[in-house]
């Protein structure tokens, strides 16, 4: 017996396994933010009852207003409609300069993408907040600053759906004497017409979601009633209020995921 | 069946007829709502003049003594954000195979757990962030809670997304060794779906620190409310290094994700 195991060649030897190292550290480090946030999940769940007690306030929605969150939720959608609208004109102007294959030069190039990343990075509760400082309250300072943050994202999309457009295409279309325009307009729009309608359309649905909160630094809408309330304990009036945003954004939702199937 | 109606140039040279119709339609509609949004030519140009005097106020010298506050307020959103995503990572994962319409154990399980990830993600951050801050006080606990509740139902969506479409043959291979129900979920479908769900929570990541950096807004944590503040005080001296930072620490996990995904996939 020991005869054949000493002829049985040596196994190699086991890879380390760094899964519980990884494991180990991530919950060490999850206790230490636990501990510096002075979080206590005791108190949570001691509070459990006061928690159930404070939502089951809201279980009685009035409706008794609802003309006016109408209104408001109108006002919201138009936010939301512009906001898209403004991010898509300029996501269209600047994704084939920030796209590698599609501009002029490499100067070009940088400042495009810099932009988009500078207006990305910048929340746009953030731009609401400055905007509503120097253009006063109301929905145009929501509008402008969901446009400016979400062209940072939609340019982004574009220009790397317009990078995967493969190069064939291009050449195809500059090969007829195209200006640079005419290989745009031409070659890279049409290649991603549906990717980008898919995008714009998320866009709007994300944009739709943030116009609902963009009332709580002035910018019109349905959030600064949502604020009002809850600041006023009107947790009926509130529920309501929720409601009302809870089953638009679920209709858009649906909407927007029934024509984006349509698209593909 | 419109592949050949979405696209130009048309065999007649006219413009294609359902974009233009589409397009007609989008122009009405922001007609439309021109007014609703109080849209204003006259107010926006007359606005500019304004809009760079606020910005003259934000090129003051910062006000050093504040820096340290900074700090700490920003790595207590940075600790916001990686704790919230982390919960939501422990919570979805059930929840993503339980949506996933291969993997679920009953279509009855899968339909109720697709709604409610619909409805835990449709309300954005911010309104879950008002309701925890009035139920349980203010701080980042609200803030973590709103943040990881509608993670959730984002992370447990896109998780079940990458879980329909791996391939059922390496599934079937894995279930003809006699593999049990947990066995086949971890050893057929997991492998498949690990690059795809690191991505997912990079990017999951990137957005929740987007949200917690304006969630004290309504008191649940983070540098968002130091940001309102400055703004209300006009304290343009806070205002600009606030702003800096935000930026900064955006922008840097944006490439870092950026490469790690790379690195991955």
């Amino acid at each position: 017996m020991t005869a054949f195991e000493a002829v049985r060649p040596p196994l190699p030897k086991k890879p380390f396994n760094p899964t519980p190292v990884w494991l180990s550290g991530w919950l060490a480090l999850l206790w230490v933010i636990v501990h510096d946030l002075e979080l206590s999940f005791e108190t949570l769940a001691y509070g459990a009852q006061d928690i159930v007690e404070y939502f089951s306030r809201y279980s009685t929605p009035d409706f008794s207003d609802l003309s006016r969150y109408v209104e408001l939720l109108m006002q919201t959608l138009a936010t939301a409609v512009w906001g898209s609208a403004l991010a898509f004109v300029v996501a269209v102007l600047l994704s084939p300069l920030a796209s590698r294959n599609l501009t002029p030069n490499a100067t070009v190039y940088r400042i495009a993408r810099e932009t988009l990343n500078f207006m990305r990075a910048m929340p746009d509760l953030l731009l609401a907040l400055i905007f509503v400082a120097s253009l006063g309250l109301g929905p145009l300072p929501g509008a402008l600053a969901l446009g400016i943050h979400t062209a940072g994202f939609l340019g982004k999309f574009f220009s790397e759906s317009l990078e995967r457009v493969d190069a064939g295409v291009y050449e195809a279309v500059s090969a007829t004497g195209a200006s640079r325009l005419q290989v745009v307009m031409y070659a890279g729009w049409p290649s991603i017409l549906r990717e980008a309608l898919g995008y714009t359309l998320y866009i709007f649905d994300r944009n739709v979601r943030m116009a609902a909160v963009l009332g709580l630094v002035g910018a019109g809408g349905i959030g600064l009633a949502l604020h009002d309330t809850l600041r006023m304990f009107n947790y009926n009036e509130s529920a309501a209020l929720i409601i009302v945003i809870l089953v638009t954004i679920l209709i858009i939702d649906y909407l927007s995921t029934w024509l984006r199937g349509k698209l593909n | 069946m419109s592949s050949s109606r979405l696209c130009w140039p048309t065999p007649n040279g006219l413009p294609a007829l359902g974009p233009s119709v589409i397009m007609a339609a989008c122009v009405l509609l922001l007609v439309i709502s021109a007014s609703a949004v109080e849209l204003d030519l006259v107010r926006l140009f007359t606005a500019i003049p304004r809009m760079f005097e606020f910005a003259s106020h934000l090129l003051v010298m910062p006000d050093w003594e504040y820096l340290p506050t900074l700090g700490v307020n920003m790595l207590q959103t940075i600790e916001m954000t990686f704790l919230a995503t982390s919960i939501a990572l422990v919570i979805s994962l059930p929840l993503g195979v339980m949506a996933a319409a291969n993997a679920s154990p009953h279509p009855a399980v899968f339909h109720a757990t697709r709604n409610l990830l619909t409805l835990m993600r449709a309300l954005p951050e911010l309104v879950w962030a008002l309701v925890f801050v009035s139920a349980v006080g203010l701080g980042p606990l609200p803030g973590v809670m709103a943040l990881s509740f509608v993670t959730v139902g984002f992370m447990g969506k896109f998780f079940a997304e990458s879980i329909e479409v791996v391939d059922a043959r390496q599934i079937e291979g894995v279930a003809a060794h006699g593999a049990s129900w947990l066995q086949l979920r971890t050893f057929g479908i997991f492998p498949q779906v690990f690059p795809d769900f690191v991505g997912t929570v990079m990017y999951i990541l990137d957005h929740n620190l987007r949200a917690a950096a304006i969630l004290g807004l309504v008191g649940a944590g983070g540098i968002g409310y130091d940001l309102v503040m400055a703004m209300r005080m006009f304290d343009y001296d806070r205002l600009l290094p606030i702003a800096l930072s935000i930026y900064v620490v955006v922008t840097v996990l944006d490439r870092l994700s950026d490469r790690f995904r790379r690195r991955l996939i």
